[in-house]
């Protein structure tokens, strides 16, 4: 039996019919056609599932689809601003060379996407600790947290 | 199956009594959406989501009691005042449970429910002498900590009721307490082994000890032997070391996919000497 | 030349950013249908009993397929020995027994749940040990019988071994009496679970003679002969047609899941996807292979090492795979490196009741360094001499040869690359303080030799088309790499370059990535079109500026004269000209590595003889030990790796970080051990991949040796920084606890236990 979810995806209300314990996942991949949030694990380890509920960044793949219901959900198909322009982060993934494989990318934008906007200086070891639930296994994680790195001293000057 | 999401406690426990074997209680889920895709619980099972119940999420603190609801996430306990003040080891064990994900949605009383022998906010809340307090249609009962863990996951909370929250007393001045675990990793980790300690000091002397342990038995337990080695002690290194050789007898741990038995073992006794070494320097005891 | 040696952005970076990036799990066809695999739930057994009636009546199932439907004969990867169902006998937990094909995932699957098998439980054969025991069970008693694929000589293999190599050159025992100190030691490590991010997946279509496959494959024209041989078809009627890869290392070499849903779409006429859920993905996964490694070596006071003797015991699985190529790089490490007299190498190649092994960057070389580099750490404390003066003696020189009598001239960069980490991190000061260490290691690794095509063509804009079926797996050898060095030969910038993904129906053959080979063969390939399509290119342009082509140049885009560039045609227009004077500019180009000597008398079952286009690796690692816990945290970790020439810097750099993290993994966390050969971790969860928080910034410094017969100098990258990490890391938590580590990942307690004998001493 399906149930109503209502809620608004990349700033669009979207009304959908789930299964009652459909995972939020498999709503945006294969209802919503948001195929950029990945699936790695089914556990809530990997993190490529990760999205923002109402700002906070969730694994997807075990988040109650209609848990979401009245939220506000940003996948990584919402980052990028007015006219497609890459947001700061997503090109700071580009120019640092933080995408390899790119199949944990979408996750790590969405986490760290939260994180700067929680805090908009981070320090290094607040990046691994924020990351932590985000496994990256192409680029051992360098490359990722000198993306980050580059927009706090930008923020900075 | 079929997906409920009360607005109310006195709306959830109407559903729950009206279908008890049927549903589920479901708060973050970062269990339970688990546990039914590996077959865990049956698919079968309706939902009974509460996270939308405002009412149970939140710390508070009146009459020397602080109050921390069951919907209060890991991530809220982490950013608390009230627990950063009183109960700081509650905040250290949040911290440790998965990622930012994870600590964003799950919820202390999810933790507690499910009760995994790995259960991070166990240890803690054992060592603090919490009560949790638990309600059906006919109005809330309160269970003692150490009572609340029956087996490997089972609790004492009978059917048809919920964990509405957790209550624990304003611990005395001179205490120190920490939650220190140990993963294979640096985070992420299921507990080989997580110890809450808990000392209450009065002059040079301890007056209450409180170990809580995970991991190392079929529940979260309190090892009373090795807290009664330290209790009047100095936390000299003779009573430590005997509160170390109780308490490696005390716990029956398991050897599986994370660490041998042994291993836990030693590890018991390596943690209560860190505690014990940490606690000799906040507490400045002489 | 400006785009080559510069860090150009990936040209699939963007698509990959905005979650646009179609992966092999990404791919949609309308009506298409959904598969689950039944996988036997043991590991040994004789099916006496497969009921499907059930789950073809189930609702929405289209097709139920079993090795009653499925072709009978045996295929491989080199030893055709693996049936395409189990049929009779189950040989490994996890092998596909069944499969439903069904209008939704959810429905497959409970038609799976529908199907009754019967299976007759063996005691499986566990563990290798058991496998070479006298009377052990044979996993395969008709392997005389078995076929081999064509152009692969016989080599000697029987009972539960599926290749044995051995070398015996004579004058071991005799030069064993000359040493003062004999030293023997074994290791033991578990399998590696590459753990790519995308699980595996397979899409197919049939039109009633060809299949089609979409797939995320790091070797589509491995994909397609393997399909082929699977299904009992020739080959060109296979299409591979590569997406996105979400991670491969080496697992998405030989056949995952495509076979299955060939004859799922075949058998329904319909388009078919079948994805592996994780746990499954990891429990039937080619991993690198459990091996034990024994190694005995006499030394003089004096510090030489005079002779050696090596065996190692590779676990194959049920299945041979590669397994019987990889013995041969037991044959190709013992000796090199280090000067170590007279050696006698065996390697087997061991059937065991486990699922199949498989390639994992770096493969076997990941243990052999951490058996043979513990050991020179053995050898060095053994006769009292400091580790690394130890090292330096008996370290190889120009003109030294490997045991396959494999000769390296260039060999003086390994004595760099050592003074390169002494600079960096003197070896007197690293390291040092209770609970901490200094390890060192090295390695001599190969450039993978094998084919590889490209067609360049100049576009009607002016720009530049690289059409290759070389993958792009994640590292950039392809969108960074090919696209530089294509721009590179024609004057262009990088983004004025495109490359397309692979389709074995319009590209010719690439062996895929593997081996740190794409950049190395493919540039190679791209060079040799340029050199046929400039002389042409130039011809038209010499006409529209009335000047000898021979005073032409290629840049910005133009072609202009030499000494006087105020005379220049655009690319563009060049093309556009072609069009009318003998068709569009375009060409292809070819490359496989000539081979440098050896001795094929060497050793018996030598599969893998040589190691074409050596680079040399010097790791050195630092590392804490917390005394509560007994776990390791590296504190500091400098690679010197010689790479050729540099053609991208971040791709280089991202390239050596990603592989040092992935073996500090394989050092201290990761590991896939069975217990009745069942896997005790059997999730992502609980098999421990490394984290950020783990994992520290790795000092990189990269050594240029251009490589004459390489593009732009360049040799293989990618695949050997993770050869060397669990040896350096491994000697460093030794020195630092006393503890003997035999065994990975580096077990805490063991830690503990040492320390405190330690202490007592």
């Amino acid at each position: 039996m399906t149930q109503t979810l209502t809620c608004e995806v990349n700033g669009i209300l979207r009304t959908v019919e789930v299964d009652g314990d459909e995972a939020l996942l498999d709503t945006l991949r294969d209802r919503l056609y948001l195929a950029g949030t990945k699936r790695g694990c089914d556990e809530g380890e990997c993190g490529a599932c990760t999205v923002l509920v109402d700002g906070t960044p969730v694994h997807s793949c075990i988040f109650p689809a209609l848990a979401a219901g009245g939220a506000e959900v940003r996948t990584v198909e919402g980052l990028a601003g007015p006219g497609g322009k890459l947001n700061s982060l997503q090109q700071a993934f580009v120019d640092r060379a933080a995408v390899q494989c790119g199949f944990c990318t979408p996750g790590f934008l969405m986490t760290l996407t939260a994180l700067l906007e929680a805090n908009p200086s981070p320090s290094d070891h607040q990046v691994d600790e924020a990351m932590a639930g985000n496994i990256c296994r192409c680029t051992g994680y360098s490359a990722i947290r000198a993306a980050v790195r580059s927009l706090v001293r930008e923020d900075g000057a | 199956m079929q997906f409920l999401a009360p607005n109310t406690v006195r709306e959830a426990l109407g559903m729950l009594s009206e279908r008890a074997g049927d549903l589920r209680v479901l708060a973050g889920g970062t269990d339970v959406m688990i546990q039914r895709m590996t077959g865990q619980l049956p698919r079968s099972e309706s939902l009974l989501y509460i996270g939308g119940i405002a009412d149970l999420r939140g710390v508070g603190c009146s009459d020397g009691l602080i109050r921390i609801g069951a919907l209060t996430t890991h991530l809220d306990l982490g950013c608390d005042p009230i627990i950063a003040t009183h109960l700081p080891s509650f905040a250290e064990a949040a911290a440790t449970v998965g990622g930012w994900q994870t600590q964003a949605v799950g919820t202390v009383g999810g933790n507690l429910c499910n009760a995994s022998p790995a259960a991070d906010l166990a240890p803690p809340i054992l060592a603090a002498d919490a009560t949790m307090v638990v309600s059906g249609v006919d109005g809330p009962t309160r269970i003692p900590a150490d009572r609340f863990f029956v087996d490997r996951r089972r609790t004492a909370l009978p059917p048809g009721q919920i964990l509405l929250g957790v209550e624990v007393p304003v611990p005395p001045a001179a205490t120190w307490e920490s939650y220190l675990k140990v993963g294979r990793r640096s985070a992420m980790e299921v507990a080989l082994v997580g110890l809450g300690a808990r000392f209450s000091v009065v002059g040079n002397r301890v007056e209450t000890a409180r170990l809580g342990v995970c991991s190392v038995a079929p529940t979260p337990l309190r090892l009373r032997h090795a807290e009664a080695a330290l209790v009047g002690s100095g936390l000299e290194e003779e009573a430590v070391t005997a509160a170390a050789r109780r308490a490696m007898v005390e716990v029956d741990p398991i050897g599986d996919q994370r660490a041998a038995a042994s291993y836990r073992r030693m590890l018991v006794g390596r943690l209560i000497r860190k505690a014990v070494r940490l606690a000799r320097q906040r507490l400045e005891i002489k | 030349m400006t785009a080559v040696g510069l860090g150009a952005p990936r040209s699939d970076a963007e698509a990959k950013v905005r979650g646009l990036a179609m992966y092999g799990v990404d791919y949609r066809e309308a009506g298409m249908l959904h598969a689950r695999l039944l996988r036997s739930p043991v590991a040994a057994g004789r099916i006496i009993r497969l009921e499907v009636t059930e789950a073809r009546r189930s609702p929405g199932v289209h097709a139920v397929v079993t090795a009653a439907e499925a072709p009978r004969h045996r295929n491989g990867l080199v030893l055709l020995d693996t049936p395409f169902f189990a049929d009779d006998m189950v040989l490994y937990e996890g092998e596909p027994i069944a499969m439903v094909v069904a209008d939704t995932s959810r429905q497959a699957e409970a038609a799976v749940e529908t199907i009754v098998v019967e299976i007759e439980e063996l005691e499986p054969v566990s563990d290798v040990a058991e496998a070479l025991a006298p009377g052990a069970r044979l996993l395969h008693p008709d392997l005389d019988s078995y076929r081999v694929i064509p152009g692969t000589g016989p080599w000697p293999k029987g009972g539960n071994c599926g290749g044995v190599l051995t070398s015996d050159p004579g004058g071991v025992d005799e030069a064993f009496e000359t040493a003062d100190i004999i030293v023997e030691d074994v290791y033991t490590v578990p399998r590696q679970y590459q753990a790519y991010l995308e699980p595996k997946s397979a899409t197919a279509s049939y039109d009633g003679w060809r299949w089609t496959l979409d797939v995320s494959h790091q070797f589509p024209y491995k994909a397609r002969s393997r399909v082929a041989q699977a299904l009992g078809v020739t080959d060109s009627r296979i299409r591979v047609v590569g997406h996105h890869i979400g991670g491969g290392f080496g697992a998405r070499l030989d056949l995952g899941l495509e076979q299955f849903a060939a004859i799922g779409a075949s058998l329904t006429g319909r388009t078919v996807q079948l994805v592996n859920d994780r746990v499954e993905d990891l429990v039937s996964c080619m991993s690198r292979e459990n091996a034990t490694i024994r190694v005995r070596s006499g030394v003089t006071r004096q510090g030489r090492i005079v002779a050696r003797d090596f065996e190692c015991l590779m676990d194959s699985g049920a299945y041979a795979g590669d397994t019987p190529y990889l013995t041969s790089i037991a044959l190709l490490m013992a000796g090199s490196v280090y000067r170590v007299g007279p050696t006698r190498v065996t390697a087997k190649s061991v059937y065991t009741n486990t699922a199949p092994s498989g390639a994992f960057r770096g493969v076997s070389g990941t243990y052999l360094c951490f058996a043979l580099e513990r050991h020179t750490d053995r050898l060095a404390q053994a006769i009292g001499m400091d580790r690394r003066e130890f090292r330096m003696r008996n370290l190889f020189e120009p003109g030294d040869s490997m045991l396959n009598g494999q000769t390296l001239e260039d060999a003086e960069i390994l004595r760099e690359a050592f003074e390169r980490v002494e600079e960096r991190a003197p070896w007197r000061e690293a390291g040092k303080g209770p609970l901490r260490g200094v390890g060192l290691a090295a390695v001599i690794w190969l450039t993978n030799p094998l084919a590889g095509s490209a067609t360049l063509g100049i576009q009607e804009d002016g720009s530049l088309g690289v059409s290759t079926a070389a993958t792009e797996n994640g590292s950039g050898a392809v969108t960074m790499g090919l696209r530089q060095i294509a721009a590179a030969e024609f004057g262009l910038g990088a983004e004025q370059v495109f490359v397309t993904s692979p389709d074995t129906d319009t590209q010719s053959y690439d062996a895929g990535s593997q081996g740190s080979r794409t950049t190395h063969v493919v540039g190679m390939a791209i060079k040799a079109a340029a050199t046929q399509l400039k002389p042409r290119l130039f011809n038209i342009a010499s006409g529209l500026l009335g000047a000898l082509p021979d005073d032409l140049e290629l840049g910005g885009g133009n072609v202009r004269v030499r000494d006087d560039p105020s005379r220049t045609v655009s690319l563009s227009e060049v093309a556009r000209t072609a069009l009318g004077v003998g068709g569009p500019l375009s060409s292809t180009g070819t490359y496989s590595v000539p081979l440098p000597k050896w001795d094929p008398d060497s050793a018996q079952g030598l599969l893998f003889p040589v190691f074409p286009v050596p680079t040399y690796h010097v790791h050195l690692a630092e590392v804490e030990v917390d005394p509560d816990e007994g776990s390791v945290r590296v504190t500091r970790y400098v690679v010197v790796q010689e790479v050729g020439r540099m053609i991208n810097p971040d791709g280089v750099y991202g390239q050596i970080q990603g592989g040092v993290a992935q073996g500090m993994g394989y050092a201290l966390w990761e590991g896939l051990e069975s217990r009745d050969g069942r896997y005790t971790r059997r999730t992502l969860e609980s098999y421990g991949l490394p984290l950020a928080v783990d994992i520290p910034d790795v000092e990189i410094i990269v050594l240029e040796h251009p490589c004459e017969a390489g593009p732009f100098g360049a040799k293989g990258v990618a695949e050997p920084p993770i050869v060397p990490v669990a040896a350096a890391i491994a000697n460093a938590v030794s020195d630092a606890t006393g503890a003997d580590i035999t065994t990975l990942p580096i077990d805490p307690e063991e830690l503990l236990v040492a320390l405190e004998k330690r202490q007592e001493g």
